[in-house]
């Protein structure tokens, strides 16, 4: 049985969905299973954003990134949810560039405590952020195709016609 | 017996990897349910910061109180900018075996600017010492018992991978976690009185 492009490219789109997806999931929930003051001093370690905005973020972050989690496995508001999952990379791999550059040794917060950034976390981020961005191209692709849906890749799409 | 024997077997590491106290460098209860170990240089200005205005916050909260047991663990990090840096915690070690670490502490951490810069850590040890007790640290600081103390404290934290001074390493039912942020103290309380609770 011969794969065409077509058929791989909505395979691979469902693939790289659930494994981000599962990802944030687990992120988000491993965050939330800590006391929070943990990230929020990971958070304030970046030396970015102010104390209060780390608890802040400490609080509210864990949540976003499961509720993103849940949209990218689920395919709901697929454009929204990737365009997030792409930002929050962005930020977060911009980031740790700037404290790994920097010589900072101090905790990637990525998956709870006691992980430094190092070239392994670069490396695992940066592989998170491409991907995110290839399914953020897709999503925005597909909606412009004539008689797609905006819903993510799935074995409904028209896609998967030759 | 057997069974005695293997539990024996068992508990020898667990034993071995114990808290390691010098008396002279901790305070509170021993018993206390939690346990804090502070990793600090004393050529570090926020080692500095910590000594001087979160520390005591620490002690008042935690260690007065039986909640916590505080130990100092040296951690002269070896880096150019902090040569003098193990001389200080080996004179630092020295002065506990005479019960006068927290005098010699705050003195290092007080005139930290200036000794860093003159190398002049000696006079500052001794400038809080009377006569007899300078004559019985400067014989302490070369015993190879007080070096092996340093150097133990050292590998006991680059065992724990320890990232930065200064760290606190808390234990609370045998479990470890580093503390390096201190900039809002009400972090570090809110994090321990939610450990304690549970």
């Amino acid at each position: 049985m011969a794969f065409s492009k077509s058929r791989i490219l909505p395979i691979a789109v469902v693939i790289l969905r659930v494994v981000l997806g599962g990802i944030f999931i687990y992120a988000g929930y491993v965050k939330l299973s800590e006391p929070w003051q943990l990230f929020a001093a990971g958070i304030a370690d970046y030396e970015v954003v102010p104390m209060w905005a780390a608890k802040f973020l400490a609080h509210t972050l864990p949540w976003f990134e499961v509720v993103i989690g849940v949209l990218l496995i689920a395919g709901r508001w697929f454009r929204t949810s990737t365009v997030c999952t792409s930002l929050l990379l962005l930020v977060f791999f911009s980031l740790m560039v700037r404290a790994f550059a920097g010589g900072k040794e101090i905790n990637c917060g990525c998956f709870g405590p006691n992980e430094l950034i190092s070239w392994k976390t670069l490396v695992r981020d940066g592989s998170m952020l491409a991907a995110s961005l290839f399914l953020t191209v897709i999503a925005f692709r597909n909606s412009r195709k004539p008689g797609v849906t905006l819903k993510a890749p799935g074995p409904d799409l028209a896609d998967y016609r030759e | 017996m057997k069974i005695f024997a293997f539990a024996l077997a068992a508990m020898l590491p667990c034993l071995a990897a114990g808290p390691d106290v010098d008396k002279g460098r901790s305070m509170g209860d021993p018993a206390a349910p939690m346990m804090f170990e502070l990793y600090s240089d004393f050529m570090c200005p926020a080692c500095k910061n910590l000594h001087e205005n979160v520390l005591p916050s620490i002690i008042r909260d935690y260690v007065t109180t039986g909640k916590a047991y505080l130990i100092f663990r040296e951690f002269p990090l070896n880096i150019p900018a902090h040569v003098h840096s193990r001389q200080a915690a080996g004179l630092a070690v020295a002065a506990s075996r005479i019960g006068k670490y927290q005098t010699v502490s705050d003195a290092l951490f007080r005139s930290q600017q200036a000794w860093g810069a003159s190398g002049k850590v000696w006079e500052t040890v001794a400038g809080v010492l009377t006569p007899a007790e300078q004559k019985k640290v400067q014989a302490l600081v070369n015993d190879p018992a007080v070096l092996a103390d340093v150097q133990r404290d050292v590998d006991r934290g680059m065992k724990a991978a320890l990232s930065q001074t200064p760290t606190v390493m808390v234990t609370y039912k045998l479990r470890q976690q580093p503390w390096t942020n201190f900039v809002d103290y009400t972090l570090f309380r809110g994090y321990i009185d939610g450990l304690l609770k549970k």
